[in-house]
């Protein structure tokens, strides 16, 4: 009876909360927020909120080219497979106390279930044949390799602020770091791990491919790149996963440095069954409303105010800028501060 | 419900593909101007696609030269169904001050079914909004007749 | 037979295959028996020893002529076969096996076919010799044996470009680290009075003078070249490029692990100096290097081959890093690297063997789109391609990430940076090798695919068969770590710490006491982090399950339908009204978007694919250019140099 339960439990993670429906709701709706922000931004009316979801239905109702060139069943497995392991990689982040699979994936697990996504798109546009789509995932690459650094120089200093603190050294799980902060305040309060955050701020809009960092999928230039080739349900379900990777990245900050937030309705919570599903609920509200400070900070404005970087231009900046932010972070914390 | 959802969208999120065949810049212009904050066609949903597989409706602008007509009409046939091609200025359809150049060898309705005309030399802003927004109301039928004429 | 006998028949059935091949080699048909018996009956001999050694932690010596040691003296020949022994010996069985499958196939269509499997098991001979060896000049004769026959086999294709050159190259230096072998192995001779393994890792800890640690420096150089570490690699890349497939899976799953082999022996067993900073310091400073350097050489490169080659090297980088960690956790991932090495090595390298068979060209510029023509070879060789660049849940992911733990839970406990460093550089070369592979994927099986390969097919059942070998372990070793580690990996890493056991099994109990030698390290494989790749897997069939019924089941798109309908739309219309040619609209509408023109050959890829990445890395890579003369004098001269510094370092630390 309890295994039933449980599978009955777990099929609503993965289904509903922090699953599938959720993802796609707040990340479409995220979406629709920076659009509209950014038009707000430029004085624009802007198109409305729901305009994703608009985007995203009626790319299901087109018609779907392959074209001959492509490796049929890369082409069009590649775009589920992203989707899916975005999903995936969003219930193993947890939303304050709540966290609906732990012991599975810890930060490091994490940094590579991130590249997932971005292979299969990789996947898909080379096997669409088309010279676009390999000059967009050549970019896409580098864009990745220049990410990567800084954003494994935060995560580890967050792992050795956090270890330090529970007196093991180093703390790769993220529902301890979660934990850590729910008792002791966010991370971001702590001296040494600002520089880490602000890197981190930095590095949402190049995972997500934002303005200034969006040379892959530069539309003016190469025909949307890694996307050329792509119409119909596939696009659909790219459009979808990217936004549901602008979901994952905030909530990851979040997780990573706003974890403490969280703390006060924790003990709401302890008091009462029915509060506490409605702590949860507004725990869920908290963590979208920030989720959507963070796009309105680090996508929409950035994407406002700047125009698109040459992709070594991009490359340099973050190893020196973002990594130079991110080394600081890791030293401070290696000393302790 | 579901279809009727689908083809709701189709009417609020319609992404343009431009194609210049020959034309002088001045619709080109023009069209880039409606996006921009004064007329911001954004709030209806229109979008600039970098590649015909993603777009709903194709603008074709210029009088449509010898050298261009190939790669127009394949570039169109690269746009999944449904679609909706639109003329912006008097070139495409008539050739203007083009027409009976040897190298010209418009109107485009020649060649494929045109489903609106934006007439000018160049159209204004409101005009080009006008003909994209009866565009949309074309694709949103086109979708609709397939799907009747599939039962 | 008594389970004593196991090794020696083990590395028997190797060279009595090889001399078998020699006599009855003319029938193909019996060639092919007494190659697949040859190497698949030391792979059974080595399963059956998994469990005495592995779970029973048995160490089995092993006395030719039953010439056991008399007085404390080892007089006689010894094999002696420990956990970490076993462990490298089922690794090298079960690449020979499959490289042996592959090659009946592959080699089909070359001349000399009987010289090719003899000397190709004279090269299993020897590097299964090696490993189970229990005596330190018989482990030289052993490698003399491989390198001669690895260099054979380099040149084996004499008319291929490069393949003499190759050949003389690793010819060279080879023989320079067999010289170094040799050497070493005298003056430990001349100090110890005794060749035998056992005795001398009794023998030598705590009684360094200036020859043992002038020796323990040739060694370490000898087994360096062996391996092809940093500054040995360009050897392997010239090898790999030139040397048939097959061979190239034996010198990279195979010969580079038994001078890993030799290294972890040499440190960890006979001198026991893994205990100081200094020795660990060089071992993960060698190792981070060569995973960097090599990872930026294979971006560099636009010869498949010559790319798997550096990459290879680059992943024995880590392994050495692990291995010079000197923590439990470091070296049972380090062992579980090295076999995931050999898994996904081989069957990338058989990939690109199956490309070159069927293109006669590994030139990254030249191949495209062959996914459409050789389907099977690019889910193999997408699977290790992921398996290589760590991406989860392949097998290359769950060692990685224990390395990663290893070396920060090791910097963390140490209080030096230097080791967060290695991390680092782990995960960014790790991020590197992936970008090397999607170039690779580009390049070769997607992309266009150019006029002249057409034609090509599917390779042969044999030789998918090998390579699926290679994939399933792959998969399975990545989604099972737990069981790998356990019954694997642990045991080996319990080897590498229980020197003492490994002395008293050979030389009597009571043995290693007797020096006054006590066991060295705890022992402990906790890791800091959590990884399930069941749970994981699972979630994603369940999350991918329900995206795609979301996205086949909705029967609204109509796909098919609406491009009927439109086509008859376009009929009635070309009917109806003045047209364009015929059909102006149908045609090029599933041919790529080229800004509306006709599509023509245009592959991206090749050698620059990252030069967003490598404009910024110019100066760097214009000096590793400069730096790899290809001239054989300059990588002499490296090696010189290499053991002239390695012997003025160990002076100075031992």
């Amino acid at each position: 009876m309890s295994i039933i339960i449980d599978g009955l439990k777990y099929l609503a993670y993965i289904l509903i909360f922090p699953g599938f429906l959720f993802c796609f709701l707040s990340g479409l709706l995220l979406c629709g927020i920076d659009r509209k922000l950014v038009a707000r931004m430029q004085k624009r009316v802007g198109p409305p909120i729901l305009q994703p979801f608009y985007d995203f239905f009626k790319l299901l109702g087109k018609e779907t080219i392959v074209p001959v060139t492509a490796n049929r069943t890369v082409f069009l497995i590649a775009p589920l497979v992203g989707l899916a392991a975005q999903v995936v990689l969003q219930l193993f982040i947890p939303v304050f106390s709540f966290n609906a699979f732990h012991g599975v994936a810890d930060v490091i697990v994490i940094l590579y279930l991130l590249l997932i996504p971005a292979l299969s798109v990789i996947l898909g546009a080379a096997s669409s044949g088309s010279p676009y789509s390999g000059v967009g995932l050549s970019r896409e690459m580098v864009t990745i390799l220049a990410v990567e650094l800084p954003l494994v120089l935060v995560l580890l200093s967050v792992a050795k602020v956090v270890g330090n603190a529970m007196g093991t050294g180093l703390c790769f799980s993220l529902t301890d770091i979660v934990n850590y902060q729910l008792t002791h305040g966010s991370l971001i309060t702590k001296l040494s791990m600002i520089p880490a955050a602000a890197a981190m701020l930095l590095i949402i809009p190049g995972e997500t491919g934002s303005h200034p960092f969006d040379a892959a999928e530069a539309e003016t230039e190469i025909c949307e790149g890694m996307l050329a080739e792509y119409s119909g349900k596939p696009l659909a379900v790219y459009k979808l996963s990217h936004a549901v990777k602008l979901l994952t990245m905030t909530t990851l900050f979040v997780a990573l440095f706003l974890g403490g937030i969280g703390g006060g309705i924790e003990r709401a919570m302890m008091t009462s069954a029915i509060g506490g599903a409605f702590c949860f609920l507004i725990e869920i509200l908290i963590l979208f409303l920030l989720c959507v400070c963070l796009v309105a900070v680090c996508i929409s404005f950035v994407h406002a105010v700047t125009a698109r970087l040459r992709i070594e231009q991009l490359f340099k900046y973050y190893w020196t800028v973002v990594t130079g932010l991110a080394l600081i972070s890791l030293v401070m914390a290696w000393y302790g501060l | 419900m579901f279809d009727k959802l689908i083809t709701e969208s189709m009417g609020k999120s319609p992404w343009l593909f431009h194609i210049n065949a020959g034309s002088c810049n001045g619709c080109d212009i023009e069209l880039v101007a409606v996006l921009t904050p004064r007329y911001d066609a954004e709030r209806l949903g229109f979008k600039l696609a970098g590649s015909p597989r993603q777009a709903d409706i194709v603008v074709v602008t210029g009088p449509i030269t010898k050298q261009s007509l190939p790669r127009v009409l394949r570039a169109i046939s690269q746009v999944p169904e449904p679609r909706c091609i639109v003329t912006m200025g008097s070139c495409p359809q008539s050739g203007n001050v083009f027409r009976g150049s040897y190298s010209v060898c418009g109107p485009l309705s020649k060649y494929v079914h045109v489903d609106v005309d934006v007439a000018g030399c160049t159209p204004k802003p409101e005009a080009v909004i006008e003909g994209l927004a009866t565009a949309t109301k074309i694709l949103m039928e086109k979708r609709k007749n397939r799907k009747g004429g599939q039962e | 037979m008594s389970i004593q006998h196991f090794p020696i028949c083990a590395i028997m059935a190797y060279f009595l295959g090889a001399f078998l091949i020699v006599i009855f080699g003319n029938n193909r048909a019996l060639r092919n028996i007494i190659g697949f018996l040859a190497t698949a009956t030391p792979l059974c001999l080595l399963i059956g020893l998994v469990k005495p050694i592995m779970l029973g932690t048995d160490v089995i010596a092993y006395w030719m002529g039953n010439r056991v040691p008399a007085g404390g003296y080892a007089i006689g020949i010894a094999l002696e076969v420990d956990a970490m022994g076993l462990f490298f010996g089922l690794l090298i069985a079960t690449a020979v096996f499959v490289a042996m499958l592959y090659s009946f196939s592959y080699m089909s269509h070359d001349d000399n076919e009987p010289q090719y499997y003899t000397l190709f098991l004279m090269l299993c001979g020897g590097v299964m010799g090696f490993v189970l060896s229990g005596d330190l000049f018989n482990m030289f004769i052993m490698i003399e044996i491989l390198t001669f026959a690895a260099v054979a086999l380099t040149a084996f294709r004499n008319t291929a470009n490069g393949a003499l050159e190759a050949a003389f190259k690793y010819l060279v230096v080879g023989c320079i680290g067999s010289s170094c072998i040799l050497a070493g192995t005298i003056m430990l001779y001349a100090q110890a009075h005794t060749l035998n393994f056992a005795q001398l890792a009794a023998f030598l800890p705590g009684k360094l003078n200036t020859a043992t640690v002038v020796a323990y420096a040739l060694l370490f150089i000898g087994f360096c070249t062996k391996a092809f570490i940093v500054p040995f690699h360009p050897l392997a890349a010239d090898a790999h490029g030139a040397a048939p497939a097959p061979v190239s899976v034996l010198i990279s799953g195979v010969l580079t692990k038994s001078g890993l082999y030799g290294i972890i022996r040499l440190t960890y067993i006979l001198f026991r100096v893994m205990n100081l900073g200094t020795v660990q310091f060089w071992l993960v400073f060698l190792g981070s290097v060569s995973m960097f350097v090599c990872v930026t050489m294979a971006l560099a490169q636009h010869d498949f081959k010559r790319l798997l080659a550096f990459h290879s090297i680059s992943q024995i980088g880590y392994v050495l890093t692990a291995a010079g960690l000197a923590t439990a956790l470091g070296i049972s991932s380090g062992l579980y690297h090295a076999m995931n090495h050999t898994l996904f090595k081989g069957l990338l390298f058989l990939c690109a063997g199956a490309v070159l068979h069927e293109t006669g060209t590994t030139d990254l510029g030249k191949l495209g789109g062959l996914s459409r023509k050789m389907p099977h070879t690019t889910v193999l060789f997408l699977i290790g391609a992921f398996s290589i660049s760590g991406v989860p849940p392949f097998n290359g992911f769950a060692s990685k990430w224990m390395i990663y733990q290893a070396t920060y839970q090791k910097a963390v406990e140490s209080g030096n940076i230097g080791f967060l460093m290695a991390t680092i550089v782990a995960l960014v070369t790790s991020t590197l090798t992936l970008a090397s592979f999607v170039k690779v994927t580009q390049s070769v099986f997607f992309g266009q695919l150019p006029k002249e390969y057409e034609n090509v097919k599917e390779v042969s059942f044999g030789m998918r068969l090998a390579m699926g070998i290679l994939a399933l372990l792959c998969i399975l070793t990545g989604l099972f770590p737990g069981f790998v580690t356990t019954y694997l990996t642990e045991p080996a890493a319990r080897a590498v710490f229980g020197a003492n056991q490994y002395i008293n099994a050979m030389m009597g109990s009571g043995y290693a006491q007797g020096f006054g030698l006590a066991d060295i390290l705890p022992v402990s494989f906790e890791a800091a982090g959590i990884w399930s790749p069941i749970s994981w897997l699972c979630l994603l069939m369940i999350m991918l399950l329900a995206v795609a019924i979301v996205a086949v089941s909705s029967k609204y798109d109509q796909v098919s339908a609406l491009a009927k309908t439109a086509a008859a739309a376009e009929a009635a219309e070309a009917k109806a009204g003045p047209r364009y040619g015929s059909g102006a609209l149908a045609e090029g509408k599933y041919e790529l978007f080229f800004g509306g023109e006709e599509s023509v050959y245009s592959q991206v890829g090749g050698d620059d694919l990252f030069w967003g990445f490598k404009h910024n890395w110019r100066h760097y890579f214009s000096f590793m250019h400069e730096l790899h003369s290809g001239i054989v004098n300059d990588y002499a001269l490296w090696a010189v140099i290499a053991l002239a510094l390695a012997m003025l370092y160990a002076m100075i630390i031992l």
